[in-house]
């Protein structure tokens, strides 16, 4: 059976940019607070959606990305905090390129690949700190910690 | 043909599984965005069958199917899962869900696993 696939390309415009605000929220609100539970949870299950849309839909750029998202948010929910200011600025540069593949999906156009930069230090194992600085000032106070795992 | 509770959090994926399982014969009788409300709307329902997302607010889709199978021993339940959450479903498998479907999900593949968990329900 074939499904209208023009249907679900317009529901996916409207979730992905829904999920993409929420992403933004959420990074911000862990730019004040690292360890914010609702907000690292709220990360990873958008990037999980935006993953299974993309890839039903063949957008492999779109599904590689996310996915790489949500593998790294696997590993910041369970340390239960951003690990790094290095590791929420590589969060907001995912969010940025994919709002850019989105805005790319709206326009008709095939979503342009995330640099490989990106996509590989967001699979960088986080312990080790040449990939991710871990030696990071808690942003709310406190004395800067350094985390080994 | 089967009374259906659909559970996940994404409109996309309810309407692609409402879409595939329709023209079967099935029925669709409810719709939960929230692990929740999964729990909640099989026991007002009592749906032949329930399609359970893993990742869900409020309540995951693994503790749906245990606090659902607590209640309901014989409740037949499909799994949703994406690749990369092997572990999450073997978990929801020991804890008494009947099997599995993948995301991207391909009708046929969607189709011959819900006609197979109604003919093993029915033996």
């Amino acid at each position: 059976m074939a499904l209208d696939m023009a249907k679900y390309r317009q529901i996916f415009l409207e979730e992905s940019t829904d999920h993409l605000e929420e992403i933004s929220r959420a990074l911000f609100d862990l730019e004040k607070e690292m360890a914010n539970a609702e907000a690292i949870d709220t990360l990873f299950r958008m990037a999980h959606s935006i993953k299974s849309m993309a890839a039903s839909l063949g957008y492999d750029a779109v599904a590689d990305l996310s996915h790489r998202m949500e593998d790294r948010m696997e590993g910041v929910r369970a340390d239960g905090r951003v690990r790094s200011q290095d590791e929420l600025a590589l969060l907001f540069r995912s969010l940025e390129t994919l709002e850019a593949m989105v805005a790319a999906v709206a326009k008709d156009e095939e979503p342009p690949a995330a640099d490989d930069e990106l996509l590989s230090q967001l699979a960088a194992d986080s312990s080790d700190p040449a990939t991710t600085e871990l030696a990071s000032p808690d942003p709310v106070g406190g004395e800067p910690k350094k985390v080994f795992r | 043909m089967a009374r259906v509770l659909i559970a996940d959090d994404a409109s996309f994926m309810r309407q692609m599984i409402r879409e595939i399982i329709e023209p079967e014969g099935h029925e669709v009788v409810g719709e939960a965005t929230n692990g929740i409300e999964a729990v909640d709307l099989f026991n007002e329902l009592s749906p032949d069958l329930v399609t359970m997302d893993i990742v869900m607010p409020k309540r995951s889709g693994i503790d749906a199917v245990k606090a659902i199978l607590a209640e309901h021993p014989t409740a037949c339940v499909v799994m949703c899962s994406a690749l990369g959450q092997e572990t999450l479903v073997m978990e929801a498998l020991q804890a008494g869900a009947r099997d599995f479907i993948v995301k991207p999900f391909k009708p046929d593949s969607v189709i011959s696993t819900i006609a197979k968990m109604l003919e093993k329900s029915e033996d």
